[in-house]
């Protein structure tokens, strides 16, 4: 989302990450990838994560599911969607038509502000994001040939997670574009 | 509608919804700690 942010501004939209980390986690995630939005702390749940139905309630570590809402002007939800785990999640082009529907003028979004910034224990290194992301690929391609013989609803689910991955690997470059 | 909230930013300051609907909100949410 970060790559096409321009996208979302030209149809009047700003863009707000959200999570249940803390403050300096999400300023950590602002700086390591670059993102020209902010990621906003909801860290017990209770204020739009759980209102709005995207708390994963099976997962221990109380955090939020993926997912997008975009809202109007007018404080309209005109669109939600709500993954049903990491890999499921609304592609750019489809939010872009969503949120082009509402006919709003271009917009603008000022750089993030950061306080102090600290990583989690479980957060990845830059460096490490690359490897991690091919690795997943290439997992993927594996399970997807191995597995040909589970059906459409497999190998269509294996190819959407692969271009996810092909997302995240194209995102990253531009996180080097954005350091540049 | 929406529900009205408020959540802090990248540097603990106050975001409320309603201050931003000069514009469409896109919220994003993720899964943190990443």
């Amino acid at each position: 989302m970060a790559n096409r942010h321009h996208e979302f501004l030209d149809r009047g939209g700003r863009v707000f990450a959200i999570s249940a980390d803390t403050v300096p986690m999400n300023a950590a995630v602002v700086d390591k990838l670059a993102l020209p939005f902010p990621i906003l702390s909801d860290p017990d749940r209770d204020q739009v994560i759980t209102p709005m139905g995207f708390a994963d309630e099976k997962d221990p570590r109380e955090i939020a599911r993926p997912g997008v809402a975009i809202i109007s002007p007018e404080a309209e939800v005109v669109y939600s969607f709500v993954g049903r785990d990491y890999a499921d999640r609304p592609l750019e082009d489809v939010l872009l038509e969503e949120l082009g529907q509402l006919g709003l003028e271009p917009t603008s979004q000022p750089a993030p502000e950061l306080g102090s910034i600290e990583a989690g224990e479980k957060a990845m290194p830059y460096r490490g994001l690359s490897p991690y992301f091919r690795g997943a690929k290439f997992a993927g391609l594996a399970m997807r040939s191995r597995h040909r013989d589970l059906g459409e609803d497999f190998s269509g689910d294996m190819q959407a997670y692969i271009e996810m991955i092909d997302r995240y690997l194209e995102a990253l470059r531009g996180v080097e574009g954005r350091r540049a | 509608m929406a529900i009205e909230f408020t959540v802090s930013d990248t540097a603990g300051n106050p975001w409320t919804l309603s201050d931003h609907l000069d514009s469409a909100v896109v919220l994003t949410f993720q899964r943190g700690d990443f």
